[in-house]
């Protein structure tokens, strides 16, 4: 619970640096995150904040993620280098929840409903911008569209 | 499909005075079959055919002569992805399918053109319990009793439905997908019981059994398939394992209480036997992956074990692969069989494991009459029949410690995956299941058990064994303990096995062709390139119009190797590692679940 309460203190700090795309009339019950990636119904799309990774691209710092998305056992179904295995890939900038940093902070914290679990009571806001940060430092495989079984 | 159906009913009725009409079930009308009287023989009421899991039916008209004209007559869609195992149930001119997740069950009535729908039970399965399937959202099907189906969803509940009218009769939570526990297997109905268990051997569970009262659903008693003898239903004056004793050697036999994160699960058949009043079940593989974080035996994992169903209570247990190295789940088919063992009568357990030998068993006390090798092993060079314990090559036992270990044969994948049902013909007395030639290399790394997450700690890339072809399906003499004959097949064989007193064996293959084979000689009579890769189990039975039918489900998966896991940008075909030592799949079949139905 106390670092639920930290996280939301939290999002109340960076809401007030970084709001954006303001609603036409205020809301208090904000959702944390808004996704960009989304079709908006009409022409104003929702407020919501966009979170802010401490961490930037810290490369120390995605040498930690490494261990720590080990250490979680996020390789368990996510694969090696975060490369896919019975979960999807988190190298190759396909997303199914969003691929902005706020996006898949919410993805890590609170889980997805097709069994991401909820690792923010166990890792903390620190962790999860921690695994953040490792994603975002893993190199992307080039797109390739076709494969072909015809003879070279 | 409608033109074939019609064409199919005509010549049924214009064959009243032929083969296909001359039994009682003979259409009485042009124009209008009279419903077949309900008989073991004609129906297919549970996962196995029949208690004793043979999945042999006494069904003659399709023989070896007449195999080669089997054509599709009829085909349905499931609307689901994802692995499509198990089988369907027919019973009483209605065919009961059950999906993978969400676990919808369909009711066809088999007795009007085109099959239509009597009724479509869509349950409420949690999507939660995706992520928490080790290896795709499949179900092995429900069981009918007493005028219900029974079935397990993937988010660990039992239902009942009422097999007229498809409305729900109980849904009891069995199972916690927040520990990793998910429901994948098809219960075992006898004596109002209903068996279940769990599937969880990669997230740590403390593995189990239930019996719920299959009139209210009501939970009547749990055991556990390691820890101590109180959680196992263990009674020392009943329980008589044929090579061990000693108190609580399912807690004993695990250093520092690892037991406790110690997997078990029971994600295969049940098989009964009603004159020793035992179910036989196999568990799967100890968590994790890593042995050394749990140092000992490790019982009752890679285990066969016998209980009474009215109370659960443990008689016997058998560990096929004590303190289990490779992922060796013994979770596949247990399959209860009189065989002549030097001339003797004798009523036996036969069991293909992963481990890549078969056992035959005295089923009455678990004692070991014969392990043989039906596929390729390296991590042991035999199986010592008087202490029933595997005799090991230590080059091949692995942990953090000894690094990468190469070359173990078979795979995790097993010799067979219990997911491949075999099956067991009394006229030839021989056994048919489908194999894997699949060795890989092990490499080990310490993990930590976080509940609700992954807890492997084990990377093992496959590849093929000697010969290069990546599977087979063959015939087992399980006296002899010696192949009879073997079909090979470029890929892994991952369906279950049918066998018919019409002396015909089926099986389908991952790159999607069904197959009808000679049972005395394996020549392939038929084969049909049905939608996606098979990994289901062929059925028989006598339709309302009084012909023999055979159904099969399509649909590739079960398996992170089998084309079930998302596709990664650089990867079209999907075939990364560990897929990638059969990266030719991709070029032969895709998702998709269907349902075959074929006929002569």
């Amino acid at each position: 619970m106390s670092r639920l309460i930290a996280f939301l203190s939290c999002l109340a700090v960076v809401s007030c640096s970084r709001q954006v795309a303001p609603a036409p009339s205020p809301d208090t019950h904000l959702p944390a995150v808004r996704y960009e990636a989304h079709v908006v119904a009409g022409t104003v799309a929702p407020s919501g904040v966009e979170l802010t990774n401490p961490h930037n691209a810290d490369p120390a710092v995605a040498k930690k993620g490494a261990l720590l998305f080990t250490a979680m056992n996020c390789d368990g179904c996510h694969g090696g280098d975060a490369s896919g295995w019975v979960g999807p890939s988190l190298s190759d900038r396909r997303w199914r929840y969003g691929g902005a940093d706020s996006e898949v902070f919410n993805s890590i914290y609170f889980g997805r409903p097709k069994g991401m679990p909820a690792f923010g009571g166990t890792v903390g806001v620190d962790g999860v911008w921690t695994l953040v940060t490792y994603i975002r430092s893993l190199p992307v495989p080039p797109t390739v569209p076709t494969e072909s079984w015809l003879e070279p | 499909m409608p033109l074939v159906v019609t064409r199919v009913a005509i010549l049924a009725c214009m064959g009243a005075a032929t083969f296909l009409c001359g039994t009682s079930h003979a259409a009485d009308r042009r124009g209008r079959p009279s419903p077949a009287p309900a008989s073991a023989d004609s129906e297919w009421r549970m996962p196995a055919k029949d208690f004793a899991g043979t999945r042999f039916s006494a069904l003659t008209d399709i023989t070896p002569q007449k195999a080669p004209s089997l054509h599709p007559v009829w085909t349905f869609s499931t609307g689901v992805l994802g692995g499509h195992e198990g089988q369907p149930l027919v019973v009483d001119g209605v065919m009961y399918v059950v999906t993978p997740w969400p676990n919808v069950l369909y009711a066809f009535d088999l007795s009007k053109e085109g099959y239509p729908l009597k009724w479509k039970y869509r349950p409420d399965v949690s999507p939660n319990a995706i992520g928490v399937s080790c290896c795709d959202t499949v179900n092995r099907g429900a069981f009918y009793a007493d005028g219900k189906l029974f079935y397990n969803l993937l988010d660990g509940h039992t239902v009942a439905v009422d097999a007229a009218t498809g409305r729900e009769l109980w849904n009891t939570p069995i199972a916690d997908v927040g520990s990793g526990e998910t429901v994948t297997m098809a219960p075992l109905v006898v004596k109002d019981r209903v068996i279940v268990g769990a599937s969880g051997g990669e997230f740590g569970i403390y593995g189990w059994v239930k019996g719920l009262d299959a009139n209210t659903g009501k939970v009547v008693w749990t055991a556990r398939n390691i820890g101590p003898d109180a959680d196992m239903l263990i009674r020392q004056d009943t329980f008589k394992p044929p090579y061990d004793h000693g108190v609580d050697l399912g807690a004993k036999s695990w250093a520092d209480n690892t037991w406790k994160t110690g997997g078990a699960p029971v994600w295969g058949g049940v098989s009964y036997d009603p004159k020793l009043d035992l179910i036989y079940y196999g568990t799967g593989n100890p968590s994790p992956y890593n042995p050394e974080q749990r140092v000992g035996d490790n019982k009752w994992t890679g285990s066969v074990l016998a209980r009474r169903p009215a109370d659960g209570a443990l008689v016997w247990a058998y560990q096929f692969t004590p303190h289990d190295n490779w992922d060796y789940d013994a979770t596949g088919a247990m399959i209860l069989a009189n065989l002549s063992i030097g001339g003797k009568d004798t009523e036996v357990l036969v069991h293909f494991d992963k481990n890549g030998f078969a056992y035959t068993l005295d089923r009455a006390t678990g004692r070991l009459i014969s392990a043989e090798a039906f596929a390729n092993v390296t991590w042991a060079k035999s199986v010592d029949l008087t202490t029933g314990r595997p005799v090991l090559d230590p080059d091949k036992q692995t942990g953090v410690s000894k690094g990468n270990v190469k070359g173990i044969c078979p795979s995790l994948e097993g010799g067979v995956s219990p997911a491949s049902p075999a099956a067991f013909s009394p006229r030839t007395h021989l056994f048919y299941t489908s194999t894997n030639n699949l060795c890989m290399d092990y490499a080990a790394a310490r993990t930590g058990y976080i509940k609700g997450t992954p807890f492997i700690g084990a990377n093992s890339p496959y590849f093929a064994g000697p010969g290069g072809n990546l599977g087979a399906f063959i015939a087992w003499d399980a006296v002899t303990g010696k192949k009879v004959w073997e079909n090979k097949e470029e890929f892994p064989s991952w369906s279950g096995a049918l066998v018919t007193a019409g002396d015909v064996v089926f099986y389908g293959t991952l790159d999607g062709w069904f197959k009808s084979a000679d049972a005395k000689t394996g020549k392939v009579l038929s084969k049909f390139k049905v939608g996606s890769g098979v990994v289901g189990n062929p059925i028989t039975y006598r339709g309302p119009d009084g012909r023999q039918y055979v159904a099969v489900y399509a649909g590739i998966g079960g398996d992170w190797a089998l084309l079930s896991g998302d596709v990664r940008a650089d990867d079209p075909a999907d075939m990364r590692p560990p897929a990638d030592f059969m990266k030719n799949i991709g070029r032969h079949t895709s998702q998709g679940g269907m349902i075959w139905i074929f006929a002569l």
